[in-house]
């Protein structure tokens, strides 16, 4: 039942989502909302997002294939295919945000490495490459190779941090600019992922020995999700009492421009409550309750995302900047629009697809499979 | 493609210095070397350094006529800078002379208006073709057929049912008068009656012109009063903005050519009261009448750069004005320099905001505040003593002044005290007429005094010694006349005082604190700023414009702020007051080879009768006069070009009914307060049955037209922008055409194929009507008007030449290089706009003139020499006349609402005051609504360039911020303007839309409370903010053309009249800033 | 006189040799954008490493007019929201004291630029001459630079057009198509002619003031240099020691925007 809805809701997606690439693809961003100030919006938050989760799907896989912890036996596969499915989605996202898509064969050939993007573009193909083989590996009924593993663990561990880095940089943008964001970001991979886990397992139905990581799993997501917690807490508060206009207006904006998104979606949806539930015993025994978390820690997280990337760009560089000049793209104001919703839905639409399709299809891959057959 | 270059140098230290391990496969920047090379090359770049891809020429933008290079590539003008020798956009300006090749690559500057005038030119809703209102459809509605340039010639020439609503009369039937000499004989005839003063004798003229003419009577308006002139007269031609060569083609076509009088510009809308002042304080003597003959329409501006103070009153010097790019320069200078300037104006301009001192006034206050300044400046002795005792132009010479005034002059007063007259010496027997033959053989009155000497005519009397002395003012020769300055005695029982005594009286009619109080500043900036003003010699100088013009008042403030100057006598002086100074064009100097004025193939017509605006003729002289006031309408005696008054006067048919209006570069609709009165007017048929306009779109005044010629824009054509008072060197700008939109249609005249546009319409009717002074023989037997180039490059010649009869002024040939850039340069352009033969055959194939001429326009006009503009202290082309402070024509002049003479002398009278001079009250109307330019709007011409959008998308009501507060009102909220004349705030546009006049609060510190303004430019409803039909195919507007607000349209009506908004009736002006209006929050 | 520094370059400015007052021996009078056209003219015969190219605006002049953002708007036919040059304003003070603060701001063409080092293929980077580029074909337009620079210089064209939404194919009226070839085919920037057609750059390419590299490779001062009607945008090689720009920034009250960021602006300010 939960797959039929998952299929509708996919397909509904990627049928919208057929229209923002239409869109994009044909307009190229003449239908984007994002701008000059605002230049990276939803598409990059959904970047963030996506690679996140795969980042963290990857990591914690990991557990299952390269450290063989008991628990987490026989997840790892299904790691890796979300992993791939989400890098995917996330790379398009990416991609549609790139003016010249297709010169992007030059962050490989032509590359500047001190540039964030490019070390992205380098780390993800490789931790793409990894995975694939990984997972190609472990298909193929051998073990995945450790050096694969490793390599994909090291370049993950990077990858997870990097959006972090990646607005880091910016230090002409004091919100950004905080040694702590990468940091940040590896704590959003790994509960990301966990959650996503959540998610597939406990609404989908994990095997027997999926099922086995439920307690150990929703424990660490519950401390992950502290953490998380406790780092907005430091952030918010730290930036709110320095009253550094740079800082603390667009934690304003947040808190108060977008209060329900941040305190009902954000905090109380996508931290609280699952905190609460995760940490329950018995609440975090029941899967399917697991998986409805689980969705809320992604909402949540991304919902978070896009508070650390969107509303720092929406403050003046220079006092009256914003206002010096009119023209489409030249404001502080940022709402995705109907081209960036579509495209974003389209991508949510190709994760849950992959992530069915791969249940379903491609049968040695998941262990949703045998269960099925159970 | 990809190459992995060597880096430069640089850029390898950097590598290495940050040295990553990654480094082994970054590829440098290959395309640095790329970008380098395309430099290098230079294939397209270069074009702007090209000369042969440039055309100097003139900027429309604004009024200030700044001179442009247009960059063209490929035909299409690419872009538009400053043209280097210009004094608009450098200063100095580089030798006329520098060959034009040396200067491709030296800008100077212009502003962004001048910048975006490339989306002028390529704006999409630019009209290529005639249309034509859709017959069945009322004006305003926005319905329109295409019709073709030949069958609208001949549908407004022949007239008929046009618009299924019954016969309209055409031009032909108009012109009903055709015989130039009988028009000729008739004109001295009404002279002849105007000039009569007695009232019998004028009956028996009236009585004799009926006879005379009587078998052309039925050519008259009406034949009861002949000197409503003839049915020509009811063609009017109306234009808003227009620039010497069509003007003198438009006075060759509508006076001398199809004999109407009724040809009005749109002075009074701009700064009319301005240019009135100018005119009534240079009205000259005449010696040989001992009377005054009308002045020149014109007026003086600060020497900007020598100035070390400078007062600016309602000046809105950075953003608007004639004009930044010329003055800005020289303003900027001085606060770099240290020298001060003060600021008058109800709202912080961008100007005050860089002043040493902004005076927030009570807007119409100025001259309360000259008076206070004069009042401390009298108090304290400050005024130049000197120079105004000087009486006569033998007395300037002999103290080598530039020119002189009428302070030291007596004046009669009546028994009230009030000036009257200047005291004639007949009157006190200092002369004694004798009658003697004159030079002709009439008999003329010469006056002779006691020592014999013989005056040509009566003359006016100082006090020297506490003796009356009569002089002769204007005679270089004679005697110099110095006399006493505060003068109040009584002569031959005549009670008199000097002119500058009656100013003084002026002045003390109330205390500075009280002069401060009415003016709404304190008593403190009225003294140091008279202080400081005084402090200068003649290097400081008040400068007025608009603020102080167009108000109910306007005259009189600007005749203080004059008059200030002149008790500093800074006029003609570097660093004063300074008029105007432009090579003439129209061959009036000796040695000119093209008089185009005067050039007539045949008898040209003699243009007569009463105008409609009645500013030709005093009521009183003609038979309309029945002793009473008020008149239906007012007179203008003073006053001409009174653009609100063309409208109401053809909604009242007075002093008689129109039947054909041509519009042109007319904005009425948009630019006059009140815009309501016009809209109704100029939708009745009734009121005017035939309204045919010259557009470059469907505007906001030509969408109630009936046919709308496409014009060429200011790119396209030619023109000659003339100069303006700050700019002190002898200039002519020459508008030529730089580009040809692709495609433009062009139409035959006279057998020759030209572009359509503004000329082609006249050439037209003139070829259907067989008009004088166009066509083959146009301005002479074989000399053919036939083409637009036929008479402006004569005019190019003209100024070419110079003023000096032996030619040795003149400019000197193009060389073959110059000929060639030139040549080179039009390429581009279509054989019907530029074909080389044609255009040196208008020169008469003369070799040299022609080269002469190239010379000019590779130039994109004349300009003298930067070190010629001064001799010494003073300007080299000095006003050098009487300058009046008494104004006695003035003082004799009626103003017909009232019946009560006009004052002749800087007064305070408050703003605000109906057509009967009373009191509007307006209770419950709490703000003075004002409004002011913004740097890149212009009129209702600049929305169509939304580079300039990007700047300022839209309009808004300025509001201080206490006021704000009162009101709840926070910055961006929404609000409506609405006044006594206007309660709801909406403007009827006809064709069922209703524009309500609202749009953002601008919450400001920088306006005076009490006071809201909006910026000019903003709040549309055509020019491509109106959805139209055509051919029934529907023209969407454009959102970005709509945007808010207009204020226009809530101005105040006159309570008296009802048709017009409010007037100042002695200067012209319109009135822009005496509306009270309610700011409502929405 | 209120600053003697700046004594050198009034002397040759011409309130102070207007010729009313001029002694005799005074150097002929020439507008700054004249001797600044000069002292380019020097500058491009000498190697480019061995030029500095500086801009310094004086906001005692600025009139916040925006000749110079529309000038380089038409020079380099910018498209709608992308801008080189925005001047913002700002009032300061209360009624009646009341004044505005116009600051232009161009590139600061930073020695130390933080937008060059995230580009991730070399697409941005500072010339031999010393300014920041943009390589159209080499951007990728991921506008990584645009966040990186502090000083908002950097707008991205996202493909529009000032005349999208106008009027298309009536033939009684001049008609979008006829319209647009003033910025659809002239543009130079780099020195290499771009038609603007569909998604071909600078379509999708980030873009940034330049100093108007192609014209001063001509021999033309940037655009908005010549026509800033204030006078307060000087150009110049500042290696050059008889330069005005040379000259200026010595001056004490020269500043630099958010210096403390050490990126080292070839902007300065006089303030
Ligand atoms: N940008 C731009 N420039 C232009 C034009 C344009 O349309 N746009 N048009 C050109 C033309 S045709 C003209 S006539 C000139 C006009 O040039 P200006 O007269 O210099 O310009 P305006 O903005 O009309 O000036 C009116 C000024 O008077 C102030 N003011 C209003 N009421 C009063 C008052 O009672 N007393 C005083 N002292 N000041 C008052 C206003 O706030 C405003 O600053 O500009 C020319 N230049
Ligand atoms: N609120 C407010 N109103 C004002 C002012 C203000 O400061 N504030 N200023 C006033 C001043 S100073 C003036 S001078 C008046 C000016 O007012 P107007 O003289 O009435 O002229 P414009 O508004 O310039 O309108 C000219 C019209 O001509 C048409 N046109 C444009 N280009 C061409 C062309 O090349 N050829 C032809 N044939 N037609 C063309 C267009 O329809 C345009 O609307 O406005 C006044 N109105
Ligand atoms: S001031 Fe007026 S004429 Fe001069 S460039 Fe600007 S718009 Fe053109
Ligand atoms: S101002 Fe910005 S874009 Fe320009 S060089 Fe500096 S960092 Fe780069
Ligand atoms: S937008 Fe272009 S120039 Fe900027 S960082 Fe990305 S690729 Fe480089
Ligand atoms: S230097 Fe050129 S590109 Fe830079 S702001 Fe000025 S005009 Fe624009
Ligand atoms: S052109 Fe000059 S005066 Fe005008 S805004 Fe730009 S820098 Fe300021
Ligand atoms: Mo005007």
């Amino acid at each position: 039942m939960n797959k039929s809805i998952a299929y509708t809701v996919g397909v509904i997606a990627l049928l919208i989502g057929l229209y923002g690439f239409f869109d994009r693809l044909v307009y190229g961003e003449a239908h984007a909302a994002y701008g000059s100030f605002v230049v990276w919006g939803l598409w990059v938050a959904a970047y963030f997002f996506l690679g996140g989760i795969a980042v963290g799907c990857f990591l914690w896989g990991s557990l299952d294939l390269l450290f063989g912890l008991e628990t987490f036996k026989g997840m790892g596969k299904t790691a890796l295919w979300a992993a791939l499915v989400t890098l995917v989605a996330g790379l398009m996202a990416i991609g549609f945000d790139l003016g010249h898509m297709e010169r992007i064969w030059k962050a490989y050939i032509q590359v500047n490495f001190h540039s964030g993007v490019a070390e992205d573009v380098w780390a993800y193909t490789l931790f793409g490459i990894f995975t694939l083989i990984a997972l190609y590996q472990s298909c193929s009924g051998s073990k995945p190779a450790k050096v694969i593993l490793i390599l994909g663990l090291i370049v993950a561990l990077f990858v997870a941090g990097a959006p972090g880095k990646l607005m880091g940089v910016n230090a002409g943008r004091m919100y950004w600019h905080a040694g702590l964001l990468p940091v940040q970001f590896l704590i959003f991979a790994l509960t990301t992922g966990a959650a996503m886990l959540m998610v597939i397992f406990g609404l989908f139905g994990a095997s027997d020995k999926a099922a086995r990581s439920f307690p150990v799993l929703t424990k660490a997501t519950a401390g992950l999700l502290f953490v998380n917690l406790y780092m907005l807490w430091a952030y918010y508060s730290e930036g709110l009492t320095g009253n550094m206009p740079s800082v603390a207006e667009p934690i304003r904006m947040v808190m108060q421009e977008h209060a329900v998104l941040f305190w009902l979606v954000q905090v109380a949806v996508g931290l609280l409550i699952p905190l609460v539930v995760l940490s329950q015993s018995r609440t975090a025994a029941n899967p399917a309750l697991v998986g409805v978390m689980g969705l809320c820690v992604l909402l949540g997280n991304l919902v978070s995302r896009y508070f650390i990337l969107v509303p720092a760009q929406q403050i003046d560089l220079l006092e009256g900047l914003s206002s010096a000049f009119h023209g489409r793209g030249y404001t502080l104001a940022y709402t995705p629009s109907m081209t960036e919703w579509a495209v974003f839905l389209g991508l949510i639409g190709i994760v849950i697809l992959g992530l069915l399709i791969g249940a379903d299809y491609l049968h040695p891959l998941c262990q949703c499979k045998s269960q099925k057959e159970a | 493609m990809i190459k992995f270059n060597s880096m430069t140098r640089r850029d390898f230290l950097k590598v290495s210095a940050v040295g990553t391990g990654a480094a082994f496969l970054s590829d440098m920047p290959h395309v640095c070397h790329a970008i380098e090379k395309a430099l290098a090359a230079g294939d397209s770049s270069l074009f702007e350094a090209d000369p042969t891809k440039q055309i100097h020429t003139v900027c429309l933008q604004c009024n200030t006529g700044c001179a442009i290079r247009v960059k063209i590539l490929d035909g299409i003008a690419a872009k538009i800078e400053g043209n280097p020798y210009s004094p608009w956009t450098l200063w100095p300006h580089p030798a006329y002379k520098t060959p034009i090749k040396e200067m491709a690559t030296l800008e100077g500057g212009i502003c962004p208006k001048g910048q975006a005038g490339i989306q002028t030119l390529y704006d999409p809703y630019r009209i290529v073709s005639v249309l034509k209102r859709k017959p069945g459809t009322k004006r305003g509605e926005g319905k329109w057929v295409t019709i073709s340039f030949d069958k609208a010639i001949d549908e407004i020439v022949n007239g008929g049912d046009l618009f299924g609503e019954g016969r309209v009369e055409g031009l032909k039937s108009v012109r009903a008068l055709t015989d130039t000499e009988v028009a000729a004989k008739m004109a001295e005839a009404i002279k002849k009656y105007w000039d009569e003063k007695d009232k019998d004798k004028k009956k028996e003229l009236l009585a004799k012109f009926k006879e005379d003419f009587k078998d052309h009577l039925h050519t008259l308006i009406d034949p009861e009063h002949p000197d409503l002139g003839p049915k020509n007269n009811q063609f009017m031609f109306v234009w808003g903005r227009m620039k010497g060569g069509r003007e003198d083609l438009v006075h060759r076509f509508v006076q001398e050519a199809f004999g109407s009088i009724n040809m009005n510009g749109h002075t009074t809308v701009c700064q009319g009261s301005l240019y009135f002042t100018g005119k009534s304080m240079s009205s000259k003597w005449n010696p040989e009448k001992g009377e005054f003959d009308s002045g020149d329409k014109f007026y003086w501006q600060a020497d900007t750069g020598n100035s070390k103070f400078v007062i600016y009153v309602g000046n809105n010097l950075y953003d608007a004005n004639y004009g930044p790019p010329q003055r800005v320069p020289k303003a900027t200078q001085a606060t770099v320099d240290g020298r001060k300037f003060v600021v008058i104006d109800p709202r912080c301009s961008k100007l005050a905001a860089k002043a040493w001192k902004w005076v927030p006034i009570k807007p119409g206050m100025d001259a309360a505040f000259a008076m206070g300044m004069m009042r401390w400046i009298f108090e304290n002795e400050r005024y130049n003593k000197g120079y105004l005792a000087i009486a006569n132009q033998a007395a300037a010479k002999a103290a080598e002044e530039p020119n002189y005034s009428n302070a030291a002059w007596l004046v009669k007063l009546d028994d009230k005290g009030n000036p009257t007259k200047f005291l004639r010496a007949s009157e006190i027997g200092l002369v004694t007429p004798v009658n003697e033959q004159g030079p002709d053989g009439k008999p003329v009155t010469r006056y002779v005094d006691k020592a014999g000497h013989k005056y040509p005519g009566d003359v006016p009397v100082i006090l020297v010694d506490g003796k009356p002395v009569a002089f002769d003012p204007v005679d270089e020769k004679a005697a110099p006349a110095v006399g006493e300055l505060l003068v109040d005695t009584t002569i031959a029982d005549k009670p008199v005082k000097s002119s500058l005594q009656l100013l003084k009286d002026e002045a003390f009619k109330y205390s500075i604190e009280e002069w401060a109080q009415i003016s709404g500043v304190s008593a403190e900036d009225i003294v140091v700023v008279a202080k400081e003003f005084t402090s200068h010699g003649r290097k400081a100088v008040a400068d007025i414009h608009r603020g102080p013009s167009q108000h109910t008042n306007g005259f009189y403030n600007n005749n203080a702020f004059n008059v200030l100057n002149l008790l500093i006598g800074n006029y003609d002086y570097a660093g004063g007051y300074i008029k105007v100074s432009t090579y003439d064009r129209n061959g009036g100097k000796k040695g000119q080879p093209y008089p185009v004025a005067k050039m007539f193939g045949e008898h040209h017509f003699k243009a007569f009768g009463v105008d409609m605006l009645r500013t030709k003729a005093g009521y009183e002289k003609t038979s309309l006069f029945d002793g009473k006031y008020p008149t239906k309408r007012p007179w203008y005696p003073l006053a001409s070009d009174v653009y609100q008054e063309d409208w109401a006067s053809i909604g009242d048919a007075y002093p008689y009914p129109i039947k054909v209006l041509m519009t042109y570069m007319c904005g009425a609709v948009y630019s006059l307060p009140a815009s309501q009165t016009v809209i109704d007017i100029l939708s009745d048929t009734k009121k005017v049955p035939l309204h045919i306009a010259s557009d470059i779109l469907i505007g906001e005044t030509s969408s109630y037209a009936d046919y709308i010629f496409p014009d060429l824009s200011y790119l396209e054509r030619w023109e000659f922008h003339g100069s303006h008072p700050s700019v002190p060197w002898q200039v002519e700008n020459v508008r030529q055409p730089a580009v040809s939109l692709p495609g433009w249609p062009t139409v035959k005249v006279f057998g020759e194929e030209i572009p359509m546009c503004f000329e082609a319409v006249y050439l037209a009717i003139a070829e259907r009507l067989k008009l004088p002074g166009f066509g083959p023989n146009g301005f002479a037997e074989g000399l053919p008007f036939t083409r637009p180039e036929h008479f402006y490059l004569k005019q190019v010649a003209d100024i070419a030449f110079g003023h000096k009869e032996d030619g040795s002024d003149s400019v000197p040939e193009a060389s073959d290089e110059e000929l060639r850039i030139f040549l080179e340069a039009r390429k581009h352009l279509p054989k019907s706009v530029f074909d080389p033969a044609k255009w040196k055959e208008a020169l008469k194939n003369d070799e040299s003139m022609w080269r002469k001429a190239v010379y000019v326009l590779n130039r994109g006009g004349r300009y003298e020499d930067f070190a010629k503009a001064y001799k010494g202290d003073k300007v080299a082309h000095p006003y050098g006349r009487l300058i009046n402070l008494f104004q006695e024509k003035t003082a004799k002049s009626i103003n017909t609402m009232t019946g009560k003479h006009m004052i002749g002398l800087p007064t305070f009278i408050p703003p605000g005051r109906d057509y009967l001079d009373q009191e509007i009250k307006d209770e419950g109307y709490p703000f003075n609504l004002i409004t002011f330019k913004t740097m890149t709007m212009t009129k209702c011409r600049t929305i169509t360039n939304y580079w300039l959008l990007s700047i300022l998308p839209e309009g808004y009501v300025l509001i201080n911020s206490a006021d704000a507060a009162k009101l709840g009102i926070r910055h961006g909220d929404k609000v409506r303007l609405a006044s006594a004349s206007n309660p709801e705030g909406v403007l009827d546009v006809k064709g069922g839309r209703k524009i309500p006049i609202e749009g953002k609060a601008y919450v400001s510190e920088g306006i005076r409370p009490g006071v809201v303004a909006f910026p000019l430019g903003f709040g549309h409803w055509a020019s491509g903010a109106g959805d139209v039909d055509v051919d029934g195919r529907l023209v969407k507007a454009d959102a970005r053309r709509t945007t808010p607000l207009h204020g226009n349209g809530v101005m105040r009506v006159d309570p008296v009249t009802k048709n017009v908004g409010l007037s100042d009736l002695v200067g012209g002006s319109s009135v822009f800033y005496d509306t009270k209006v309610k700011v409502i929050k929405v | 006189m209120v600053n003697s520094a700046f004594a050198a370059e009034t002397q040759q400015a011409p309130a102070q040799a207007a010729p009313v007052s001029a002694p005799k021996q005074a150097p002929a009078p020439q507008d700054v954008l004249v001797r600044m056209h000069k002292e380019l003219q020097a500058a491009l015969k000498r190697s480019q490493a061995e030029r500095r190219w500086v801009m310094v605006i004086d906001l005692r002049r600025c009139i916040g007019c925006h000749a110079c953002t529309v000038a380089c708007i038409s020079e380099n036919k910018l498209p709608p929201g992308v801008v080189y040059r925005p001047v913002t304003i700002k009032e300061v003070g209360v009624y009646p004291k009341v004044s505005m603060e116009f600051l232009p701001r161009p590139c600061m063409q930073c020695d130390e630029p933080p937008c060059t080092e995230v580009c991730p293929v070399h697409a941005t980077y500072k010339n031999s001459d010393g300014i920041v580029v943009v390589d159209y074909d080499q951007c990728i337009g991921c506008r990584a630079c645009i966040a990186a620079c502090p000083y908002g210089a950097r707008t991205f064209d996202f493909g529009h057009n000032y005349l999208e939404g106008t009027p298309k194919g009536m033939e009684f009226l001049l008609s979008q198509e006829k319209a647009n070839a003033y910025e659809n085919k002239v543009n130079i920037e780099y020195g290499k002619r771009r038609e603007r057609n569909g998604h071909a750059s600078p379509v999708g390419n980030v873009r940034k003031c330049h100093f108007c590299l192609h014209r001063l490779e001509a021999g033309i001062l940037p655009a908005c240099t010549t026509t800033c009607i204030g006078r307060a945008t000087y150009f110049g090689d500042a290696n050059d020691k008889g330069s005005l720009v040379h000259e200026l920034i010595a001056r004490a009250d020269v500043v630099q925007l958010k210096k403390e960021l050490g990126t080292r602006p070839r902007v300065y300010y006089i303030y």
